[in-house]
């Protein structure tokens, strides 16, 4: 029996060609109605020939889109936004790392918990878990995690534990959205942020996260005061704006 | 060198300089206008010195400051004018870098499903 409807998971790949087959075995157990998107970032290594070889073997529907250009983590996740508008067959499009930092088994609870209550994203949260429960990034980053916690909720009203976390579920009423605006980088905090303060329906669901197979972070330590600096005026400059209509 | 001289080879070089830009391809035809403009404004300046001064004092702007802050302010809406304009140009590339990944995709998946039929 078919499932009632299909999910798409947007695995955005910049020089991952070490963690990309090991994360791609891990989705081989995802059930029927899911397929893979890997949106390489115009990448210098081998990710491009990597990714296309395993598509080829993949059990799960999987696709190669390859940018032109580096453009970073925002058009390249927004790359796959566009691609589901493009083949209109999907309900809910995931970001999922393709560094292995996130766990193919937390992708059902996702869409589930999206389907039980009707949510418009549901984001998978580090700290929503027990306290050792997997990988929960460097003390720094926590803190500015809790930085962003904050400045959404002054901002929006909306209480969430996990901003900055890429692995998330959107449905329609989202990831169409996000397929004609999705911020360049750093585009988590932001998004949700938007999805905030326009009501749509957000919750978070506990994931225990893995620490990278390969690559490097978007975020270099030198680039860290910029990012905050960055996303903080972006959220500031999004509530600014008018709220925009979902239909 | 004095100021009349320094707007002459400032209006000649920037004369050449938009030349060789706009045969290059580098400078669009567009934007050149207002820089051959600007050249030919200091090339008259540097010649004719004396219409400045009977600028400056029309416009009161006789005194230092007040011709560097006319000066920044050009300056000021020079750039914010030219970082909109990259703004938009960069959105529109990431939109074709974007279509033109999806586009290639499909064309491999069509020329995939072309060869099993054949």
């Amino acid at each position: 029996m078919s499932p009632p409807f299909k999910t798409l998971l947007v695995l955005p790949a910049y020089n991952e060609q070490e963690a990309l087959p090991k994360t791609i075995a891990s989705l081989q157990q995802l059930p029927a109605g899911f397929e893979i998107l890997i949106v390489n970032d115009g990448s210098k290594d081998r990710t491009r020939a990597v990714a296309e070889a395993l598509a080829q073997t993949s059990l799960v529907p999987c696709f190669v889109l390859t940018l032109p250009i580096n453009s970073g983590i925002g058009v390249a996740v927004q790359t796959g936004y566009r691609f589901a508008a493009a083949r209109n067959e999907y309900r809910y499009v995931i970001q999922f790392d393709a560094d292995g930092q996130h766990p193919a088994g937390a992708l059902p609870e996702l869409v589930a918990c999206c389907e039980r209550g009707s949510f418009d994203l549901c984001v998978g949260s580090r700290f929503l878990g027990p306290p050792n429960g997997g990988f929960q990034s460097t003390p720094v980053r926590r803190l500015g995690i809790r930085f962003f916690c904050w400045w959404i909720r002054l901002l929006s009203g909306v209480r969430v534990t996990d901003p900055t976390s890429g692995l998330r579920c959107a449905g329609p009423n989202a990831w169409k959205r996000f397929a004609e605006f999705y911020p360049e980088d750093y585009p988590e905090p932001e998004s949700l942020f938007w999805c905030a303060r326009n009501g749509l329906r957000i919750v978070e669901t506990p994931v225990a996260m893995l620490e990278r197979q390969g690559g490097v972070s978007s975020i270099r330590a030198n680039r860290a005061v910029y990012y905050a600096v960055k996303v903080a005026l972006a959220i500031l400059f999004d509530r600014l704006r008018r709220s925009e209509s979902l239909s | 060198m004095n100021a009349e001289r320094l707007m002459l080879v400032g209006g000649i070089g920037s004369f050449l300089l938009t030349l060789y830009w706009v045969r290059n391809r580098d400078l669009r035809e567009k934007y050149a206008v207002g820089w051959t403009a600007l050249a030919i404004l200091l090339l008259l300046l540097g010649l004719f010195p004396e219409a400045i001064m009977w600028f400056a004092g029309s416009a009161h702007l006789s005194y230092a400051a007040a011709v560097l802050f006319v000066a920044l302010g050009l300056i000021y809406i020079f750039s914010f004018v030219l970082t909109v304009s990259l703004t938009r140009q960069y959105r529109n590339q990431v939109r074709l870098t974007q279509d033109v990944s999806i586009l290639e995709e499909r064309i491999r998946r069509l020329e995939q499903q072309l060869h099993e039929r054949t």
